[in-house]
């Protein structure tokens, strides 16, 4: 398949409308197949009260792999006075879905890359990382500076079967930007995780202004 | 190149002071064939006037008059005239000073005559 | 009703168009899925669905223009039962916008192709150039934040109407 350049390099900017003082952020879960980014938008779905949420559109093929994307809006509120709305999408994991992952990453605000922890998904997590980087790229999207946090899930798997996060921060955490343990099925992390990936989303907008301060912050629990 | 429409068309546009011809299908405004002097838009006004004559057929179905048989519009600075058939419209637009009986008489042999 | 818009240049157009081409909704939005502007929809959270679908249409279709013909295609246009939708592509000095519009028989796709040109061209001719934007939320926003999201994950308890991190009723 050929590979066809977007003709206007873009640099993520959220949404600020400042007349109706209105906050959208677009933020994508990225990360190889099965590794739990839909699971991290269906327990987020289901712990937001309605009126809080919009419809999860889910673009799914019959067995429930993620087809095109999954998508879920959130209204977070008033932050510092800006009625503040999340735009959470997925991406397919698949490889071979890579024309439609780089659609869903065009304007991307900050990116959850959602690493698969089990031993034998290492080298699907290093490609993965290494598409998103291409697709930013593509995207004319600065990869070192782009809002960013990992979260390892199925760290609630039994021991021998997964990396620590010690080793998946070695292997996909080049940057040293926040960095979560999960278990998404159950919940751990996915909360820790979206307070990760929003701060340093909308800390692009405040006055303090500067780029987060690169961190590894392993929350959740092993 | 020729279509089944286009001998309909140079019909009505062979009549004096006729500036264009357009088929247009009545339920999206979109043209089938055109046939219009340079500087007429007709996509614009093939839309248009499909729209007009759909309200109009819509009104006179609603009155209990049954179809629209001729529809004229008189404008500053010429006509707007449109017949219907099929889900099909032909709408003609005209110089002020062009003889309406003949194009009436036109159109509505060309509507008989479509394929 | 009134469109409602994320920046003000887009408002006088698409209002223009709404009401010419006789459109049940429309939405104006980046290729990315942020909506510019919307006319028809009463909540937010419907808004921003309508608007992540319109996008994913738009930017396939164009993938798929470019693998069968070499360029994208620009404009799309799809028959529902009681509805139908087109959606097309305005370029403007602010990037890209998408168009995403859906009317039933009181209108038609030649009149709201017709209206589209006009759209775009209003458009065109009203963006303003690109602008940096300054800071807009407080140093302190993380408070904010955390709050809101305790909230949504049921950690806290609704804030009262007024108190930050309380929605604000649907746009």
């Amino acid at each position: 398949m050929r590979a066809h350049r977007v003709p206007q390099p873009e640099q993520p900017v959220p949404l600020v409308n400042y007349a109706t003082r209105e906050i959208t952020c677009k933020i994508v879960y990225y990360g190889p197949g099965r590794s739990g980014k839909t699971t991290n938008l269906h327990y987020i779905y289901g712990q937001v009260p309605n009126e809080r949420k919009g419809t999860m559109v889910s673009l799914a093929t019959q067995t429930d792999r993620t087809l095109f994307f999954d998508f879920l809006p959130l209204d977070l509120g008033s932050i510092s006075g800006f009625n503040t709305r999340f735009q959470l999408y997925t991406v397919p994991g698949q490889v071979y879905y890579h024309s439609t992952r780089k659609l869903v990453l065009q304007g991307a605000d900050g990116v959850v890359f959602v690493a698969d922890s089990q031993v034998r998904q290492l080298d699907e997590n290093i490609e993965s990382m290494q598409d998103l980087h291409s697709n930013l790229a593509e995207h004319g999207m600065d990869v070192r500076t782009v809002p960013l946090v990992l979260q390892y899930n199925k760290q609630d798997l039994p021991p021998d079967l997964v990396l620590g996060t010690a080793a998946l921060d070695h292997a996909l955490n080049f940057r040293g930007v926040p960095a979560f343990a999960a278990g998404a099925l159950h919940g751990t992390g996915v909360f820790e995780t979206l307070r990760g990936i929003s701060e340093l989303v909308l800390r692009r907008l405040s006055t303090a202004g500067s780029p987060a301060t690169p961190s590894t912050a392993h929350a959740g629990s092993r | 190149m020729s279509t089944p429409y286009t001998d309909v068309l140079s019909a009505v546009t062979r009549q004096r002071g006729v500036l264009g011809c357009i088929l247009v299908s009545e339920a999206d405004g979109i043209i089938v064939e055109a046939n219009v002097q340079v500087g007429i838009e007709a996509g614009v006004a093939g839309a248009l006037v499909a729209s007009l004559y759909r309200r109009a057929r819509l009104g006179t179905d609603a009155a209990g008059l049954a179809t629209v048989g001729f529809l004229q519009l008189e404008a500053e600075q010429g006509h707007v005239c449109a017949v219907g058939r099929d889900g099909l419209v032909l709408a003609t637009l005209a110089e002020p000073k062009a003889h309406i009986g003949l194009i009436r008489s036109a159109m509505l042999h060309a509507m008989e005559a479509l394929p | 009703m009134r469109a409602r818009v994320a920046e003000a240049w887009v408002e006088a157009p698409l209002q223009r168009f709404v009401d010419d081409a006789r459109v049940q909704f429309a939405l104006l939005l980046h290729p990315s899925g942020q909506v510019l502007g919307q006319f028809g929809f009463t909540r937010a959270v419907d808004v921003m669905a309508a608007c992540a679908l319109g996008a994913a249409i738009h930017a396939s279709a164009g993938e798929l223009g470019k693998e069968l013909d070499g360029h994208p295609f620009r404009e799309l246009y799809h028959a529902g039962r009681d509805r139908q939708v087109f959606i097309a592509e305005a370029p403007t000095a602010r990037g890209a916008l998408v168009l995403l519009t859906a009317f039933d028989a009181e209108s038609s796709l030649g009149l709201v192709q017709v209206y589209f040109r006009e759209l775009r061209d209003a458009l065109r001719d009203a963006a303003p150039p690109p602008v940096e934007s300054g800071p807009a939320l407080d140093v302190n926003f993380e408070q904010d934040l955390n709050r809101s999201l305790a909230v949504l994950f049921g950690r806290a308890q609704s804030p009262a109407p007024g108190d930050a991190g309380a929605p604000r009723p649907p746009a």
